[in-house]
């Protein structure tokens, strides 16, 4: 297939496989992971830098074109090399412990976990801009409150899933050995996390 | 057997073969009804979670729950 062929049938699956992830997502990733294609996740790329445009936008203070720019290029680089970073370890860790698959299946499947991040930090993002904290003790401030941590721990999990299912699909792990991938992977990205942190460029970190 | 059932019976037949099932020894029927809601449509269980965490963090802080929230939106 030619590269606008590609591209089409890459976009086509990506919004399937979007919708697919919230409503069908154990068959939406073994159907995701087994056609592996990259196509895909030049979608999902667009709307990272989409987002990283805004981002830039709202933690620049002024409207400088070069500061704009090193703002974008310094968040987009931060999230891709997370993105093969936990990718690599993934990969790394879990074929350690015996797992089989292709690396194309893994970066599928961990790009497609990158979604509820995307929808976390935008979010966040617009509510910065509309209602900027600290948030108050009064009555509305702390329904807003419960309101936010409810959305925040609803993605945390369903990204939680995603994640599972990649280990699941993309390396045929059973839930012990994806357990084990996990308590080798969360120390590594977490020291990485805390480095991002200091670098003041995620404060909370884009996995 | 007609043949889209069989077609439908050998599909699952690879998948199941391709990754067998998951087991957790004596917990497997436990596991297998929690990861059943999981599966398809897992909004409801995931805002449930949501909001026993939320409701937890409020016991516990109070109207501190407000310093979380706070800390969170600075996050991105």
């Amino acid at each position: 297939m030619d590269l606008t062929g590609n591209l089409l049938a890459g976009g086509v699956a990506f919004v399937q496989n979007l919708t697919g992830i919230m409503i069908r997502p154990y068959e939406t990733y073994r159907r995701l992971v087994a056609r592996r294609s990259l196509w895909e996740l030049v979608y999902l790329g667009v709307l990272l830098l989409g987002y990283f445009t805004l981002a830039s936008l709202v933690k620049t203070s002024a409207f400088r074109p070069f500061l704009l720019t090193r703002q974008f290029v310094v968040l987009a680089a931060a999230a891709a090399t997370t993105y093969l970073g936990v990718v690599g370890i993934l990969w790394a860790v879990g074929r350690k412990l015996g797992g089989k698959g292709t690396f194309t299946g893994i970066m599928v499947g961990w790009g497609y976990t990158l979604v509820p991040t995307l929808v976390w930090f935008f979010i966040t993002s617009l509510l910065y801009v509309v209602l900027p904290p600290p948030r108050s003790t009064s009555t509305p401030g702390v329904i807003f409150s419960i309101v936010y941590l409810i959305f925040s721990v609803t993605l945390f999990w369903w990204k939680l899933i995603l994640a599972y299912l990649t280990l699941r699909f993309g390396l045929r792990l059973d839930l012990q050995r994806i357990i084990l991938v996990a308590l080798v992977a969360v120390p590594i990205v977490s020291i990485y996390s805390v480095a991002m942190y200091w670098l003041g460029i995620f404060r909370v970190p884009f996995l | 057997m007609n043949d889209a059932t069989y077609q439908k019976f050998l599909h699952r037949w690879e998948q199941v073969t391709d990754l067998p099932p998951q087991t957790v020894g004596p917990f497997t029927p436990y596991y297998k009804r929690a990861v059943k809601r999981l599966k398809v449509m897992p909004w409801p269980v995931l805002v449930g979670v949501g909001l026993v965490s939320a409701i937890v963090l409020y016991v516990a802080l109070g109207s501190a729950v407000t310093l979380v929230a706070s800390l969170l939106q600075r996050g991105f």
